[in-house]
């Protein structure tokens, strides 16, 4: 999977990638500050976004294949079960009872399965987008800081799940997240992004346990601070 | 949910009558300050009411399409300021209308032109008399190129357009005009419904009139609004003449009015012989006959 | 006053009803999917499109009505179909009137959500016409919306259909036009009869289109 020559500008933000490849299978951690593109990255890699100049490749992956989680996630008007197989009913596929059920008490969404989801609370929504976004396995998921507005033991269950899966069936997944320790435990490498431009890239350990870019290390020392 | 439903329906009827009623319950006239008085315009006022109105204010005149229509009001009236010092509004409505705004206390003064229910106006109480003021007649208008496109007595025009089953333009809005079309039927014993292209549009005349052009059809129109009306296409006029269409007009002064003084002084204007004179050079000029003849 | 309450007053009453589902129906077949793809379209001049859909949202009836008679008229572009003082005049005249109203609500609505839906969308792998059900699914409310505006508008309107339909007896009198007339002929009373009649026929059908919504929903809750 290959980016190259990437450059997007909104207004006076400007992104520009010169050159990024991704591995199928492995899980990528972005992080940076606020306003560092972040979230525009990923949308450009979604293809949610049409990029200004440059290419980006993803070989044998089509749109179906890719999905995203929004930071604020939209939630359909219809309840929460219908929610959570629309991209199952999209797909023609009828969902298996067992699954859903898995899904729904993972998420602690069992008791709302037939309420009205955009009634549920912000945090149980962010759930249910996840959850949605899981059960039809798309081989690229993006995950915009919906791990950050989880309690500890709702991210704990959702590390747990993405890690058992991707010792079965591995798939990418590309994950922004502010609170440090979801990356440490779940990626297998980071890219930091500041102002538009990666300016730092590598293994976990490298990334987060031995910065050597300046920015990087004040980027660090300001999260572990807080 | 049924008594609830019931309670939105009674609070939606209240509150419209409420709102209706109370649109209704303004008073007529509101206190308008006096005007200035006007600086003595060029006509030197030689007329019988030499002596300035103790006080002044302002009048309505509710009066029928076909003197607003026709552009009477606008030619005399400002000659009524003038002399008298009074503001005058006109609501031009069909004379049922007018004589309704009467009843209700709307309107001072009133021209309308339907004989028997100006009589039944009085007869009521709701003035003490009515003053001739002048006629025009009524005509039949009809196509050029149609079966009656000559001039025809009005006995056979109405005949021939109920066993032709001619297209026929009522006005139906209980309007002199409307009034006296209903008259004419009764007169001649003739049911105009037993005509099938007998149509109400519960119309002014001068949208009457445009809708029979548009329809190629026939209908009875007073003289005025008939020779003022600028686009009368294809008709002509197929009868007139008959004592039958004689139109004429009177004045009432509405028994409740708030200015007695201008409502009177309009009548007096009005039936003077200099605004009788007015009356009768009114559409000489433009169309070469009068429109209306003074009869006071 | 309830003389009126006859076979009369019925034909007035069903020919209201008609004319105005009618005209509602006609614009919203138009109006909804001009506005959604008003909103969705890029061109140049679209400013300008939304601008004059914003004025044709507010334009007098009486404007209207006289624009479709000169059309209509024996002399007119379309003399020659003599649909002058007809019932589909009237018609012809509430579409122009009420599909840029439909339009316009439309558009707004869909610019404030489309965007967000339509990513949404692309997220769960939705094709063109899965998006564009689910596009009409979630704006349903302010579809509806649009409807009933409409339908509100042409229900009550006076002004276009008393000079294209003529106000002609048995034929082209609707229950405004009718209200116009009765106080042209200074029966006030049967006129606030019946306008309270139309009040009261325009509230039926908003609690019988809110009682069908229900339902729908409460079937969607018993999945």
């Amino acid at each position: 999977m290959k980016i190259s020559k990437l450059k997007k500008t909104l207004g006076a933000f400007s992104l520009e990638i010169e050159h990024l490849s991704l591995t199928p299978g492995k899980i990528y951690g972005i992080i940076g500050p606020n306003g560092s593109g972040k979230t525009t990255l990923m949308k450009l890699m979604a293809g949610l976004l049409p990029p200004d100049s440059g290419s980006i490749d993803w070989p044998g992956l089509t749109p179906r294949d890719i999905t995203m989680v929004f930071k604020k996630p939209y939630l359909i008007h219809d309840t929460v079960l219908r929610n959570l197989t629309y991209p199952l009913t999209l797909r023609g596929l009828p969902p298996d009872p067992a699954t859903v059920d898995h899904y729904l008490t993972l998420a602690d969404l069992q008791k709302y399965r037939n309420a009205y989801a955009p009634g549920l609370s912000s945090g149980e929504q962010q759930k249910l987008s996840l959850i949605r976004a899981m059960i039809f396995s798309p081989k690229l998921t993006f995950i915009d800081e919906t791990f950050s507005n989880l309690d500890m033991e709702s991210a704990a269950r959702f590390e747990r799940l993405i890690l058992d899966r991707q010792q079965k069936d591995p798939a990418t997944y590309v994950i922004c997240a502010h609170q440090l320790s979801h990356i440490h435990r779940l990626c297998d490498e980071v890219l930091f992004l500041s102002n538009g431009r990666i300016e730092a890239q590598g293994t976990t350990e490298d990334i987060l346990l031995h910065p050597e870019h300046p920015l990087l290390q004040q980027y660090l020392q300001f999260v572990q601070m807080q | 949910m049924k008594r609830n439903t019931f309670a939105l329906f009674a609070v939606l009827a209240l509150a419209l009558m409420l709102l209706l009623s109370g649109c209704g319950g303004q008073p007529a006239a509101t206190p308008t300050p006096a005007p200035p008085t006007p600086a003595p315009v060029e006509t030197p006022a030689p007329d019988p009411t030499p002596e300035p109105a103790p006080q002044t204010g302002m009048i309505t005149l509710a009066t029928t399409t076909s003197t607003e229509d026709s552009g009477l009001l606008d030619f005399i009236l400002p000659d009524f300021t003038a002399q008298t010092g009074w503001d005058i509004r006109v609501i031009s409505v069909g004379t049922g209308a007018a004589l309704q705004l009467g009843r209700d206390g709307e309107a001072d003064v009133l021209l309308v032109h339907a004989r028997t229910e100006e009589d039944r106006f009085v007869a009521e109480g709701y003035a003490e008399r009515r003053h001739d003021v002048m006629y025009n007649d009524f005509v039949i208008v009809g196509p050029s190129d149609g079966p009656i496109a000559h001039n025809l007595d009005i006995e056979e025009a109405f005949a021939a357009i109920l066993e032709q089953n001619l297209p026929f333009v009522s006005r139906g809005d209980n309007s002199g005009t409307h009034i006296r079309e209903l008259q004419i039927w009764e007169h001649l014993g003739l049911t105009p419904e037993d005509n099938t292209r007998y149509i109400e549009v519960g119309q002014g005349m001068g949208a009457t009139l445009g809708m029979t052009v548009e329809l190629d059809a026939f209908t009875l129109s007073d003289r005025a609004t008939w020779l003022a009306y600028p686009n009368v296409g294809n008709l002509i006029i197929v009868s007139e003449g008959s004592p039958l269409l004689l139109n004429p007009y009177g004045v009432m002064v509405v028994a409740t009015t708030e200015h007695p003084i201008g409502a009177q002084a309009f009548i007096d204007w009005i039936t003077s012989p200099s605004t009788q004179a007015l009356i009768a050079e009114f559409g000489v000029e433009q169309f070469g006959q009068p429109l209306f003849f003074p009869e006071a | 006053m309830l003389d009126l309450l006859d076979a009369e007053l019925l034909g007035i009453i069903t020919l209201t009803l008609r004319m105005t589902l009618m005209s509602t129906t006609i614009s919203a077949i138009l109006g909804i999917p001009l506005g959604l793809w008003l909103d969705r379209a890029d061109f140049t001049g679209k400013r300008l499109v939304v601008a004059i859909n914003r004025t044709l949202m507010a334009s007098p009836p009486v404007v209207v009505g006289l624009v479709v008679y000169l059309m209509l008229m024996r002399n007119g572009p379309f003399g020659f179909m003599g649909l002058l003082f007809t019932f589909e005049a009237m018609v012809l005249a509430q579409v122009l009137l009420i599909t840029p109203i439909i339009c316009g609500i439309v558009y707004t609505a869909s610019a404030r959500n489309s965007e967000r839906i339509h990513l949404f969308a692309q997220t769960m792998g939705a094709n063109r016409w899965q998006t564009k059900i689910l596009l009409i699914r979630e704006l349903s409310n302010e579809l509806y919306f649009a409807i009933v505006t409409g339908f509100g508008r042409a229900m009550s309107e006076v002004g276009a259909i008393m000079i294209v339909g003529g106000n002609i007896r048995h034929h082209t009198r609707t229950m405004t036009t009718s209200i116009s007339l009765l106080r042209n002929r200074g029966e006030i009373d049967q006129a606030i009869f019946l306008g309270i009649l139309l009040m009261l026929i325009a509230f039926a059908v908003q609690l019988l289109i809110s009682l069908i919504r229900r339902k729908e929903r409460r079937t969607d809750e018993n999945f």
